[in-house]
């Protein structure tokens, strides 16, 4: 699909569309925008916490030392604008096939991009393979879904997947903590764990979306060939049977069970799609989960 | 030769560019190779029974292959196929009785001998041989000894019917020559054995090791026949003729049938018969008055429960000189009792002349010259017929004197002059007296011995006087007097050879043609022609079918019939061969059997065999 049809008015309105459902389903519609749980200078209280020599004294909760004779300081919650940032794969194994999961993960992101546009949140694009290639700078507000349209517009392929090498660079250069929304197929020789591994370390909330193609996992080839990774170019001589590919699909299965089993330990939410989905579909999966609108 | 080895080039370029191609690997670009990697590995790791199983399996199809392999180079057949190389002589019966329908599953007896011989042809394997020979009356070798059965095919299937006898003895003796010195020889004879009684097959040497074969082909007997079919016009009156016609019945019983007679393709008249059991019906039908030159006769079965089941001697064809008209000069001044009769007969082309303007030359082309009381110098050739000639050089008889009043007394009533008349009462004024002399014959004379009628036989014509001018009596008003005309000229064309032979089918025939060709062309009844020599004014035709031929050279044309009229082939009733001191087979046993040739279904085996294997090894279900 070209990449004018498909940010077309047709789009535009499937995207107010998944917006009015995905507030429908966030509860509590309020017009407070999403809160960091950074703690500062907010004005919701959040916690107590002892004295430090240091401490503004005015944060002291002075009826708390009249019971107890200790000092406590009251922790605010700290208000501030939420940033999401999207981390597109950008690698040529999205690029694979008619369609691909790079068509799919543009849709995705444009759609999520525009919901939390509208929620008033900072909403970041950052495409990435083996490093961070580009990057749209945090927006917020509605009218900039035309900026989001752009730029996914003219994002090119980029190099070969390296999760830990291009998330290094990506917390390095983003301090502002957020949600790290990462699109990929997930598809790192040298594994996923140290790029998801950089985000959480460096406060970042991760959601992880990945994207299969269902046509890899039943391709109609059979006998003598040689199969070319897309990425590396490596060659690898392989006779393909029947056998075979029902033992290459439980590798993908092992393989995805890997990552989504890694996710939930560690309290990340994990959504596995085919791109053969329609990822309106997708959208209202990632917001019944709640973690995109709370 | 620079051509082939283009072509060879090309092929064997091909041939290795397909090869190299299909050597190399279709390459495939998947999204991430470690997971494929993943699978090689654990693959490689895998070595369960399965796989040995499936390993077995090659081997096992492989041993298989090996053995068909070799069951196919050994050519088995069954145990009721003969394998051993035999020397097959077919000879097939195409003889006239051949055309009989007394069959189920064929057209006729020939059809069947037909299908036999195939069924036969059928069974040769590669290491027979086989000959095939057609035979009837003559021999027709149509083969030598081939390898090769379907080269026989086209000519079994060419062989048809001839209207002729059969020569068993011949075609026998043929058969034993051939087969003389040949291993496991296999003499079969396909044929109705119609006409064997009448043969006689002795000192018959079918040498050792050669089996013979009657393969009878028929099953009635029940034929009507026209064995004789002759017609010739009457002498006197060639309008008419009179046919001969003999029917001959193969039925065990009486049977009732029609002769029907046939004028140039037009059914002129029908004949009801009756018939004993095997019986001969013949017949003269006199006086016959039809117009028409070419004359068929066919024979119709009306016994509504019996069957004719050879059709081909149903019919039988003669043919009837042409009518020509007697060219007769007549040399008067004048005598309308004579000219009349004359000229109211359409058989004759009369002229009239005066004595100034008659000439012994213009006379010499006509048949007949009537001289009316004038004696000028007669023609070369041609009858003589004088009324009352004056005396003079060329006067025939010398006049000795003059009788007043005689009267017919003596008539020669066996005379051909003398035929339907009668002369008695004839007044006559006054006649001659003729002196007679050796070769004359009085026909009429009076009481007294005058010689009032004579007629004379010269060298080479004839000669007949009336000694009486007729004006001088009261014959030309008597019914005798036409005729005796008549009877006068039919009596110098008497000799005229108008009776036309019928040959006999089967035969060489020798038909005079007055032709200066060496050659002349023949069209056969059915409408195919041939060239034929011609030997001391004669043409040499050979005839196999009944019907009319048509001989033509540049100065003449002439049609002669043929029939079959062949009584033993008109006994059609099938008869078995039998020889002394040889034994004779009757069927097909050993003969006719479906041969299999197994090592084609080996081969085809060991094909989809292969093809198993390479499938399930390009689909690596037993790598």
């Amino acid at each position: 699909m070209a990449a004018e049809e498909q940010f077309d008015d047709a789009f535009l309105k499937k995207l107010e569309y998944l917006y009015i459902i995905s507030k429908k389903i966030a509860s509590g519609a309020i017009r407070a925008k999403r809160k960091t749980k950074i703690v500062g200078s907010g004005l919701e209280f959040a916690d107590y916490r002892e004295y430090s020599p240091g401490d503004d004294l005015r944060n002291i909760d002075w009826r708390v030392f009249a019971r107890t004779e200790k000092l406590f300081l009251k922790l605010f919650e700290e208000e501030e604008d939420l940033y999401i940032y999207f981390l597109v794969d950008t690698s040529p194994s999205m690029f694979l096939g008619d369609p691909n999961k790079w068509e799919y993960a543009k849709r995705l992101i444009a759609s999520l991009s525009y919901i939390g546009l509208a929620n008033l949140d900072r909403v970041s694009i950052i495409p990435f393979s083996s490093k961070l290639d580009g990057r749209l700078p945090p927006s917020r507000g509605r009218a900039q879904i035309f900026k989001i349209f752009d730029f996914l517009r003219e994002m090119e392929p980029g190099d070969t997947t390296s999760l830990g090498e291009a998330f290094r660079t990506f917390v390095t250069q983003n301090k502002r903590r957020g949600m790290a929304v990462v699109v990929s197929d997930f598809y790192d020789p040298s594994g996923f764990e140290e790029g998801l591994n950089y985000l959480r370390y460096h406060k970042f909330e991760p959601l992880v979306v990945q994207l299969y193609d269902q046509r890899e996992l039943n391709p109609n080839f059979r006998g003598d060939l040689q199969l070319v990774d897309c990425e590396t170019g490596s060659i690898a001589d392989v006779t393909v049977t029947s056998a075979m590919m029902k033992e290459y699909v439980a590798a993908f299965e092992k393989f995805s069970e890997g990552l989504e089993e890694y996710c939930t330990k560690r309290q990340i939410l994990y959504f596995r799609t085919p791109i053969q989905l329609e990822f309106d579909e997708l959208v209202l999966t990632i917001f019944r989960a709640g973690g995109f609108l709370k | 030769m620079s051509t082939i080895l283009t072509l060879g080039g090309l092929v064997l370029a091909a041939v290795t560019v397909l090869y190299i191609m299909k050597l190399r690997k279709r390459r495939i670009q998947v999204p991430f190779s470690p997971l494929w990697k993943q699978v090689l590995t654990e693959k490689k790791q895998s070595s369960d029974f399965w796989k040995r199983l499936r390993r077995l399996f090659s081997w096992f199809v492989h041993v298989l292959l090996a053995c068909l392999l070799a069951f196919a180079l050994a050519d088995p057949h069954f145990e009721t196929e003969v394998v051993q190389g035999r020397h097959i002589l077919l000879l097939v019966d195409s003889s006239a009785s051949m055309a009989s329908t007394d069959v189920s599953g064929g057209v006729d007896r020939l059809d069947i001998a037909k299908q036999k011989a195939r069924e036969i042809l059928d069974t040769i394997g590669p290491e027979d041989r086989v000959m095939l020979v057609e035979f009837n009356n003559q021999l027709r070798p149509l083969s030598p000894f081939v390898a090769e059965a379907s080269v026989l095919e086209q000519p079994l299937r060419d062989i048809s019917v001839v209207a002729t006898g059969t020569s068993y003895s011949e075609a026998l003796r043929f058969a034993a020559d051939s087969l003389r010195d040949k291993e496991r020889g296999e003499l079969i004879l396909i044929s109705d054995g119609s006409g064997l009684k009448a043969e006689s097959i002795e000192g018959f040497d079918l040498g050792d090791g050669v089996t013979l074969r009657h393969l009878k082909v028929g099953e009635a007997s029940g034929n009507l026949a026209v064995t004789a079919f002759n017609v010739r016009r009457y002498l006197a009156n060639k309008l008419d003729y009179e046919l001969f016609v003999r029917v001959t019945s193969s039925f065990d019983r009486p049977v009732n049938a029609e002769i029907e007679i046939y004028a140039d393709g037009r059914l002129v008249d029908t004949k009801p018969i009756q018939l004993d059991a095997n019986d001969a019906y013949q017949r003269f039908y006199p006086s016959q008055a039809v117009s028409g030159e070419r004359l068929e006769a066919r024979v119709r079965l009306k016994t509504t429960d019996a069957r004719d089941v050879f059709p081909l001697d149903d019919r039988a064809y003669a043919l009837l000189p042409p009518t020509r008209k007697t060219t007769v000069m007549v040399v008067t001044e004048g005598n309308l009792y004579l000219e009349g009769p004359l000229l109211l007969n359409p058989n004759l082309d009369v002229t009239r002349v005066t004595l100034e303007n008659y000439s012994p030359e213009k006379a010499a082309s006509f048949d007949v010259t009537i001289f009316d009381r004038v004696a000028p110098k007669p023609p070369a050739t041609g009858g003589l017929l004088y009324f009352g000639p004056p005396a003079g050089e060329f006067t025939p008889w010398e006049t000795t004197k003059q009788v007043p009043d005689p009267i017919i007394t003596r008539t020669k009533k066996s005379h051909p002059l003398m035929r339907w008349i009668s002369l008695a009462d004839v007044n006559i004024g006054v006649a001659d007296q003729w002196k007679l002399r050796g070769g004359d014959t009085v026909v009429a004379s009076s009481a007294l011995g005058l010689p009032l009628l004579v007629a004379r036989q010269e060298e080479d014509r004839k000669v007949v006087g009336v000694a009486f001018d007729v004006r001088n009596s009261d014959l030309p008003l008597r019914v005798a007097f036409p005729v005796f005309l008549l009877n006068a000229i039919d009596f110098f064309s008497l000799d005229d050879p108008s009776l036309v032979e019928t040959n006999q089918t089967g035969k060489t025939w020798s038909v005079p043609m007055k032709t200066e060709s060496a050659r002349v062309d023949v069209t056969y009844p059915d409408g195919s022609t041939a060239s034929v020599p011609v030997y001391d004014g004669r043409a040499v035709v050979y005839g196999e079918q009944t019907g009319f031929y048509r001989i033509a050279s540049p100065e003449v044309t002439k049609t002669v019939a043929a029939n079959l009229a062949d009584n033993q082939e008109s006994k059609i009733a099938p008869e078995e061969l039998n020889l002394d001191k040889v034994e004779i087979k009757r069927d097909t046993s050993a003969l006719i059997f479906d041969r299999h040739d197994l090592w084609i279904w080996a081969l085809l085996a060991v094909l989809l065999m292969l093809m198993i294997e390479w499938w399930t090894y390009n689909r690596r279900l037993t790598v």
